[in-house]
């Protein structure tokens, strides 16, 4: 089978629970079952607490599923140690700390920690790497900078560049464009395409459905721990899926190709649209 | 002409501690010089000289005096002044949180409890007499931590959490030490520097422990410099950077408790260096703990021998409390911090 190669993530009848004793009522990932080719854009939508990050915490290995098995360029995830996995796999976390006087330059480094063999100091590769991936952001002349000073759409990109300095198979990104506004979103988007233009899968979850269509080549809706849908965006992006998923009546409609989806009302059923679905999720897992 | 960042780094690290070591040997020979006898700058140096010369047979009563009571103190005033920096710094990376070191963290006072237990309360393993103090210190800044870390943990792991449980288990264990030292009265004198602090009663063995212990426990701190500046990126990010997170920290609380616990164990609780000298020397190289703790170590020697020397020369011929003056300094610059930081931190 020769497009088996392509694969770089197969995600087989993963299930998850965050059940403990102290959290018997954890949220749940059901039977998981999906595979994503080497550079595509995926996006992930779904309601609060459906199981995005949790989804995306087990391709990582940072959360280990109690059930199924996860493939990530035909290796058993199970397998690798979290070195290994690190190299195939990086992930751009929601901000950056900046309590501690970290510069960018030294920040953007960390995402070099696991090639880095010397005791102390990084290679000459890896510096290159480094100011590589600095240029390529645009944030080479934010080097010395604090990050602690850096707006958000410069946090942004400095998040990129020491993702994309992991030299990763995969790169997830949980709400990349979550506190930028228009034009840093679009950038963002873009950026997240174009890497996976480079042959990086890239699989992101965001609550902007309409950034999702533009960008993302396959669209995953998830909606209580279960795959609602999977495909491209103009087949699983309907008024029928999202009324059914997020209890909210949108019009959509389509021009040049691109899907545009307005969010009219909420449905009203007895669901409750506005209801937090995770009561049990806070405090589970530290960010 | 644009250095690499490492070239700068290595510069930087390079010109901190060798102005570092130059400042510290002069105040060095400067502590030398203060005490009850008169002995000048001068005839330190010498001393000092004639001393190595002669590893340490004294020809006269100056140095004599050098060799049992001033250069033992310096260094062991040196040797604590970066064992509780680095301590500091490696706990604030720990914990994320730049606001905590082992006096706020409970961990001096657990070990302060430990030595009371051991000198009053006549806590004794068999064959232990010696070194008595110094494994109580260990064991109750190890057990300090531990349920300092149970009590931020449970309470949600906020940067607040950690700050609080510390007061809470400081505050407890000190109740600990004020009853030992409310039923054995008489023997007071024994403990009371501990609640000061100081570096009165060193003598040559116990300051070879603590040169020895701040040497090899620093060192060991250094080598992981690395992985600490992956650990402020939170523990789920570090793990995803490959790091076995959860062995790495225990190792690291273990070390920085057993870090503390050489430093208070013969001079007492001695609290915020470790806070303020990490916290102004990311002023100045940043959070690299390649850079940080090094630089930690030089300034953290530096100003506590300042400290010492004030402490020796303002009401000579007494002596003040070092402990005491290092609240006193260190006391308005946490409020300080507490109220710029304060609103960018989550408290």
């Amino acid at each position: 089978m020769s497009c088996e190669d392509e694969l770089t993530v197969r995600v087989d009848n993963v299930s998850f629970s965050y059940g403990t004793k102290r959290n018997p009522c954890g949220r749940t990932l059901k039977d998981i079952t999906i595979s994503a080719r080497k550079g595509q854009l995926i996006g992930i939508v779904g309601p609060n607490g459906c199981g995005k990050t949790t989804f995306m915490r087990c391709i990582n290995k940072v959360l280990k599923p109690q059930e199924g098995a996860i493939y990530i360029d035909g290796k058993d995830l199970d397998r690798l140690r979290m070195m290994e996995v690190a190299k195939l796999c990086a992930n751009i976390p929601a901000d950056v700390p900046d309590d501690f006087h970290l510069s960018v330059e030294e920040f953007v480094s960390l995402g070099r920690y696991p090639y880095v063999t010397g005791i102390w100091w990084e290679g000459e590769k890896d510096v290159r790497l480094v100011r590589e991936a600095m240029e390529a952001y645009h944030v080479t002349h934010l080097k010395d900078r604090k990050l602690a000073e850096l707006s958000s759409g410069e946090k942004a990109r400095v998040l990129l560049a020491k993702g994309a300095v992991q030299q990763p198979k995969i790169l997830l990104a949980d709400e990349p464009s979550a506190h930028l506004d228009l034009k840093f979103k679009l950038q963002v988007m873009q950026a997240l395409k174009d890497l996976s233009r480079q042959g990086v899968t890239v699989i992101t979850a965001s609550h902007d459905i309409n950034l999702i269509a533009k960008y993302a080549d396959m669209v995953i809706i998830i909606s209580d721990g279960g795959i609602i849908s999977y495909g491209p965006p103009a087949e699983v992006i309907t008024e029928e899926i999202i009324r059914a998923v997020y209890g909210v009546e949108v019009m959509l409609f389509k021009e040049k190709g691109e899907i545009f989806v307005i969010p009219l009302r909420p449905v009203d059923t007895g669901k409750g649209a506005d209801a937090d679905q995770r009561p049990c999720e806070k405090g589970i897992v530290a960010d | 002409m644009d250095g690499t960042k490492h070239d700068r780094a290595k510069f930087k690290l390079a010109l901190i501690l060798g102005l570092g070591s130059v400042s510290l040997v002069v105040l060095f020979i400067l502590s030398l010089t203060t005490g009850v006898m008169d002995i000048s700058f001068g005839e330190a140096m010498t001393g000092v000289w004639n001393l190595i010369r002669n590893g340490g047979v004294h020809q006269n009563t100056q140095e004599l005096v050098l060799w049992q009571l001033r250069i033992p103190r310096a260094l062991g005033v040196i040797a604590v002044g970066v064992g509780l920096s680095v301590a500091g710094a490696v706990m604030q990376a720990l914990i994320r949180n730049p606001l905590v070191d082992p006096y706020i963290t409970g961990v001096s006072s657990g070990a302060a409890l430990g030595v009371t237990l051991a000198v009053l309360g006549g806590v004794t393993f068999v064959g232990m007499t010696a070194y008595m103090a110094p494994l109580m210190a260990f064991i109750g800044a190890i057990t300090a931590f531990l349920l300092t870390m149970l009590l931020a943990e449970a309470a949600g792991g906020r940067s607040i959490s950690y700050v609080l449980g510390g007061v809470i288990v400081g505050i407890a264990l000190q109740s600990g030490t004020t009853l030992l030292m409310y039923y054995n009265t008489d023997r007071l004198h024994g403990v009371l520097f501990w609640l000061f602090g100081s570096f009165a009663y060193l003598d040559w063995d116990s300051v070879l422990l603590i040169v020895i212990g701040v040497a090899v426990l620093s060192a060991i701190m250094l080598i992981y410099a690395k992985e600490l500046n992956v650990i402020l990126l939170g523990d789920e990010q570090a793990k995803q950077l490959g790091m076995d997170v959860k062995r790495f920290k225990t190792f690291m609380f273990v070390l920085v408790s057993a870090l503390t616990a050489v430093c208070v164990a013969f001079t007492g609780v001695i609290g915020f260096v470790g806070l303020i000298v990490p916290h102004l020397v990311r002023m100045v190289v940043g959070g690299d703990h390649r850079l940080l703790l090094p630089a930690s170590m030089m300034l953290g020697a530096n100003v506590l021998l300042v400290a010492d020397i004030v402490c020796k020369t303002a009401v000579a011929p007494s002596e003040l409390p070092i402990g005491a003056i290092i609240s006193i300094i260190g006391a308005p610059f946490f409020g300080y911090l507490m109220v710029r930081m304060g609103k960018e931190y989550v408290m």
